[in-house]
């Protein structure tokens, strides 16, 4: 018996050690954040189905450089730890828990793809650990903050953009029929919504939607499968290399229908791919919200974002969308880091997060990025353009409020 | 004599191996003590892989859909049912025994690679099931699950492989284990002694997939998330590598095995950042080069470290699955 008690006394002490111990951890100072430094992390696909992105990180790294060259973010200097997870979820999760409590993340920044970003939000949130410009544009991580008030996106989100591609449709192509080819998922699901709510009573001018799998690269049946529906509209909501394929294998076949590409593979360097492999590309038409340093080269936000990829990225193709979009990505990071306060926490850096009002330099000019605590969203406004003469062309008015 | 001494070196040297990883965690960080875990949800994974192909001969490539259903067992009952997460283990077993035995009825009639091939199909399919039916399974935005200590998850999954890991070897070195291998050497010498071909490869593919189904439980509970993502193509194939590297027919090589998939490309994605693009490479390279120096896997490495370079192995032990028929 009393052997057993002094056991038993030897536990609850140890217990109450280690417990002690553990608070005092939690107490000192934030993760990630030393005098000089500012450790965050993200997860991206450097390999696999969505390699095409992996120029992403490369891009933000850059522009964090360019920042710390210049003494860093109130004197801390940023570093940014990149995992490949193939964009796979079933690596993003231990990759993810790697970040935050292996290296110590402060926060992981700008992780991309919206099955990855699913399958870690529950964690972080439970951690507490921000979960900053996700790089996927699905309306969950704006429209759910109550649930996961440490996750927040970045870009439009997909079901505003295609939207706008409804409601387009529906004004000017009256005797549309839409065929839809989507990655089968949450991300190729999100897009289709936003069709359908902009289509309105006019989504019966569906005559087909095709799925692929994110593991599956050639599309080139679903491509048929469309042409063969009668379809005069082409709505693709996919990856980059499925949406090359896809654009490549219609014109082979002798299709050439009206075609809305989704912003995220719609740079003008896929575009490039795409035409070189005998795709015709000329009136087809997306969406953006990057600054058009394409047709306008001299701006000084353009000349900026140009020298920073020679100097810190170099062979980074400025012509890829995906680098503006990583540069101004990492530019709004740093600039809710510079609100979150000489000695950031956490909480502080979610607050800023929160209460961001600025202009974006590469941004397309007029977009703003602006979010209350109540309104998540950090860019809601883009632009239709259409490719012509080996480019693209903004055209209309800014769409406000996509959503 | 010698085979006596064998018998008490391996009761030594799993003892060691136990004692070891119970005592491991002690040392580990949290964030390691998760990826010991993970370890030990892949150590489940190859050791019911063992069993259908190892042992038995028949050969799959589809032990991720099993995973899948076992994962999803847990996913659903705790996330919709509240239940809480160790009695779905059991239930995970037993809906895993059932998806066996249902792809195993195949088995009778398809050998070798058509047999694979089957199992492949499997391995396709049941994602996409998850996906299809989304009210009941989350659809590609899948389950989110609560969250545990690293401690508890490596505790749990390592308590969990040691269960399977003595089922395992109790069953296999009996009577049922020897119908095993004979129906693995040969069909026709098995059946003329007296196995029920139907019967035993019917049991070994529903005690596979049960072990399977309880390692997709497990993974569950690790990754604390499910979507049909999780269990894609590229699962059911490591857990064939892991086996292969381990040692195909042998329950020595499966820590190695567990530890050579979880461990190996982790290490190489963290630690190679700047030039990720060859991480796949690299892994693959690895693959071909254990291949070409272990040909029997690491467990024969063990084996003959074990005979003090004896040359009386038990060959049959070691047979590869796939061959005398």
């Amino acid at each position: 018996m009393t052997r057993r008690m002094k056991g038993a006394l030897v536990l609850a002490v140890l217990a109450i050690v280690v417990a002690a111990g553990s608070a005092f951890a939690a107490s000192t100072a934030t993760p990630g954040v030393t005098r000089s430094t500012i450790k965050i992390g993200g997860t991206f696909p450097l390999t696999g189905p969505a390699a095409l992105y992996s120029v992403i990180p490369k891009a933000e790294n850059a522009y964090f450089q360019y920042v710390n060259a210049r003494g860093g973010v109130n004197g801390r200097k940023i570093n940014f730890k990149v995992y490949d997870d193939g964009y796979n979820p079933a690596n993003t999760v231990p990759l993810t828990k790697k970040l935050v409590e292996q290296d110590k993340v402060f926060a992981v920044y700008g992780s991309l793809g919206t099955a990855p970003t699913l399958a870690t939000r529950d964690y972080l949130n439970k951690a507490k650990v921000p979960q900053v410009l996700v790089a996927t544009g699905d309306s969950y991580w704006g429209a759910q903050y109550k649930r996961y008030p440490w996750t927040i996106g970045f870009q439009p989100d997909y079901p505003g953009e295609s939207r706008v591609y409804g409601e387009f449709i529906k004004s000017k192509v009256p005797q549309a029929k839409i065929g839809v080819l989507m990655q089968d998922d949450a991300y190729g699901q999100n897009y289709y919504n936003g069709l359908i709510q902009g289509l309105g009573a006019a989504k019966s001018k569906i005559v087909d939607v095709e799925k692929y799998d994110a593991t599956q690269t050639d599309v080139s049946q679903q491509v048929v499968k469309l042409k063969a529906a009668g379809a005069n509209v082409f709505a693709l909501f996919a990856l980059p290399t499925q949406t090359i394929t896809a654009l490549v294998v219609a014109t082979k076949v002798g299709w050439h229908p009206v075609t809305f590409i989704n912003n995220v593979s719609s740079s003008p360097t896929f575009m490039a791919i795409a035409q070189k492999s005998g795709a015709d590309v000329t009136n087809d038409i997306t969406a953006t919200y990057v600054n058009d340093v394409w047709n306008n080269p001299d701006t000084a936000s353009a000349k900026l974002y140009k020298t920073i990829l020679a100097k810190y990225d170099k062979g980074a193709d400025p012509l890829d969308a995906n680098n503006v979009y990583g540069v101004a990505s990492a530019w709004t990071f740093v600039k809710a880091l510079s609100m979150a306060g000489k000695n950031p926490t956490r909480a502080s850096l979610m607050n800023a997060f929160t209460h961001l009002n600025a202009k974006n330099p590469f941004l397309y000019p007029g977009v703003s990025l602006a979010t209350t605590p109540t309104e998540r969203f950090p860019i809601d406004q883009q632009i239709l353009e259409q490719y012509k003469n080996g480019g693209w062309h903004p055209f209309g008015r800014i769409f406000s409020k996509a959503r | 004599m010698r085979l006596r001494r064998v018998t008490a070196a391996s009761v030594a040297v799993t003892v060691v191996i136990a004692a070891v990883i119970a005592l491991l965690p002690l040392t580990l960080s949290n964030y390691h003590r998760a990826t010991g875990a993970s370890v030990a949800v892949f150590f489940i994974a190859i050791l019911a892989l063992n069993i259908v192909t190892g042992y038995t001969g028949q050969i799959s490539i589809g032990h991720g859909a099993f995973m899948a259903v076992g994962g999803y067992t847990t996913a659903i009952l705790t996330h919709d049912h509240g239940w809480s997460d160790l009695p779905t283990l059991p239930a995970a077993a037993v809906v895993g025994f059932v998806a066996g035995v249902i792809v195993g009825l195949p088995a009778l009639r398809f050998h070798g690679v058509y047999l694979a091939l089957t199992t492949f199909a499997v391995a396709l399919a049941v994602p996409q099931l998850a996906k299809n039916y989304p009210n009941f399974t989350g659809g590609t935005e899948g389950l989110a699950l609560p969250t545990h200590s690293g401690l508890w998850l490596y505790e749990v999954g390592w308590a969990v492989a040691g269960v399977m890991f003595v089922i395992a070897w109790f069953l296999l070195r009996g009577r049922t284990g020897r119908a095993f291998r004979a129906v693995r050497d040969s069909e026709v010498a098995a059946a003329s002694s007296g196995v029920t071909l139907a019967v035993y490869k019917t049991v070994a593919f529903g005690i596979s997939a049960a072990m399977a189904g309880v390692a997709g439980s497990v993974y569950v509970l690790v990754n604390n998330f499910v979507n049909p993502d999780v269990f894609g193509l590229t699962l059911s194939l490591y857990i064939l590598i892991g086996a292969v590297v381990g040692g195909l027919g042998s329950l020595w090589g499966v820590l190695v095995g567990a530890a050579f998939i979880q461990l190996l490309p982790i290490a190489l994605t963290t630690s190679h950042i700047s030039s990720s693009q060859s991480v796949p490479v690299i892994f693959g390279a690895v693959v071909i080069g254990v291949m070409a120096l272990l040909p029997l896997g690491a467990a024969n490495l063990l084996r003959v470290a074990l005979h003090f370079g004896s040359q009386s192995r038990q060959s049959s032990d070691i047979h590869l699955g796939t061959e005398g028929r």
